[in-house]
């Protein structure tokens, strides 16, 4: 990516007030892009942490702004609370002398479903595909439903390729619900994949309890000594739970990617 | 820029912020909690502004922090940094935002949203909290919000339009006053609108009474 000096980044997470580790991935691919001294700042807001949405456009100097969701996919937080808090009057915004730019989240990104299937693999190596169901687990929301439409879309990408003998998606707020993980799958292996950003309170404690692999919420995935004990032996099948997609370190590549074709769609990359 | 701003604080004889405090050292600034301002000989010793952030993240007891206002930093460690930038990026990982707003507030361009906008705006989850009353919700950031135990900032907003934070004792809202009641000469922390822990408090009491 050629560098931009003259602009800043603002990575956005969701952050929690409940777990440390919820913004660890925004952090970390706010490191990485920062080590590469492509832009002039790269700073990280919440919508639940510190500096926030509220206050971190007076932090950022610089009058060009990119403003990246680290959100896995477009919904209620891309479409209505992070241009609502930022008072954003669209994909560009011109305020007080500076120019706003507001990209696409993440998870729009097409190389989405490698990580999965990176993710999908890495979990369970030298698991047989054709005995294993794979379930890409998203949060769906009554709010918007282009939330769960996310994990569906990467599920039917990943079925047509043909290597899992069955693959789906299932959600904690809607149906079908990763509660009923028995019930959707049919094969042996069980490879459960969460399509979040971080292992948060989420995908790290709330949906280990849904799957029945623990029996409450455990601590954070910082405060514990192993991060996982893959795998689980539960009703005669081996279930697998990988790490959040959004924790990949590959996904700082992905963020420049949503700028590049932010520039791209909007005309930018001839003035940059 | 920013960085010169702060360097021009701390010419004029700013020397803290919060529970902090910094100085120039040879070469560079050091920054420390305010307890530790005679015993630095003994301090753990960083050299790194992500050593701040997790500093920041985690009270004494190893617990998560979520709010950075929170009177609660561990002591017993010194950061020491080269430059004036690296200063200025530890120190927003600490207090977000703490010296851009003094300075924007100083030069007269920061704006008090009242926190009838703030609860009027909410959606979701948190759109019960337009229903919040005048007296909830000055019992609600008297209880979540004073220095002592809660949280450091500056508080500028009041409940209702064009109305002062009365909620707390005067000191509360007075940008000179160290909220440590350590009486430096502090960078105040300034909070111009409630956050998201708050709205989150105003939204239990609200569905604990209706439910």
């Amino acid at each position: 990516m050629p560098e931009k000096r003259n602009s800043s980044l603002v990575l956005v997470g969701h952050g929690s007030t409940l777990n440390p580790d919820s913004s660890a991935p925004t952090f970390q691919h706010a490191d990485e892009i920062s080590r590469r001294g492509i832009f002039a700042e790269v700073y990280c807001a919440f919508w639940k942490e510190e500096p926030s949405l509220r206050e971190i456009l007076r932090m950022v100097e610089s009058d060009d702004i990119y403003v990246v969701p680290n959100f896995i996919s477009e919904g209620y937080f891309t479409e209505i609370i992070i241009p609502r808090e930022l008072e954003l009057s669209g994909p560009v915004t011109h305020r007080s002398g500076k120019v706003i730019k507001y990209c696409e989240p993440v998870g729009n990104d097409p190389r989405m479903i490698d990580l999965l299937l990176h993710r999908a693999v890495e979990v369970a190596p030298g698991v047989a595909a054709e005995q294993t169901s794979l379930l890409i687990v998203g949060h769906g929301t009554h709010l918007n439903e282009k939330s769960a439409e996310a994990a569906r879309s990467q599920a039917t990408l990943i079925k047509e390729r043909g290597r899992y003998a069955e693959v789906y998606a299932a959600y904690m707020e809607e149906p079908p619900n990763i509660a009923d993980w028995r019930k959707i799958t049919s094969q042996p292996n069980v490879v459960v994949v969460p399509f979040f950003i971080s292992d948060g309170l989420h995908s790290y404690q709330d949906i280990p309890v849904l799957l029945g692999i623990e029996s409450a919420r455990t601590a954070a995935a910082s405060q514990q000594e192993v991060f996982r004990r893959n795998p689980y032996y539960l009703d005669g099948r081996l279930l697998y739970y990988a790490s959040a997609v959004g924790t990949e370190p590959l996904m700082a590549e992905v963020i420049l990617d949503m700028i590049e074709r932010f520039d791209r769609k909007y005309g930018f990359e001839l003035a940059a | 820029m920013i960085r010169d701003d702060l360097a021009r604080l701390i010419k004029s004889g700013y020397r803290a912020v919060g529970e902090l405090e910094f100085e120039e050292s040879s070469p560079g600034y050091r920054l420390y909690h305010w307890t530790d301002r005679n015993s630095l000989q003994g301090a753990r010793r960083y050299h790194s502004i992500e050593a701040a952030r997790e500093l920041a993240k985690y009270d004494a007891g190893g617990k998560y922090r979520p709010l950075k206002g929170a009177p609660n930093l561990s002591s017993g460690w010194v950061i020491e940094l080269e430059t004036i930038d690296e200063l200025r990026k530890a120190l927003d990982y600490f207090y977000p935002g703490a010296i851009a707003t003094w300075i924007a507030f100083q030069n007269g361009k920061t704006r008090p949203v009242p926190l009838r906008e703030t609860v009027n705006r909410q959606s979701g989850m948190y759109r019960v909290t337009r229903k919040l009353g005048n007296e909830q919700a000055r019992t609600l950031a008297k209880e979540a919000c004073r220095s002592k135990d809660r949280c450091l900032r500056t508080i500028l907003w009041g409940i209702e339009e064009n109305q002062t934070p009365d909620f707390l004792p005067p000191s509360k809202s007075d940008p000179t006053f160290d909220q440590t009641g350590q009486n430096r000469a502090a960078i105040p922390f300034l909070c111009l609108e409630a956050c998201n822990l708050l709205i989150a408090r105003a939204r239990s009491t609200l569905s604990r009474r209706s439910g």
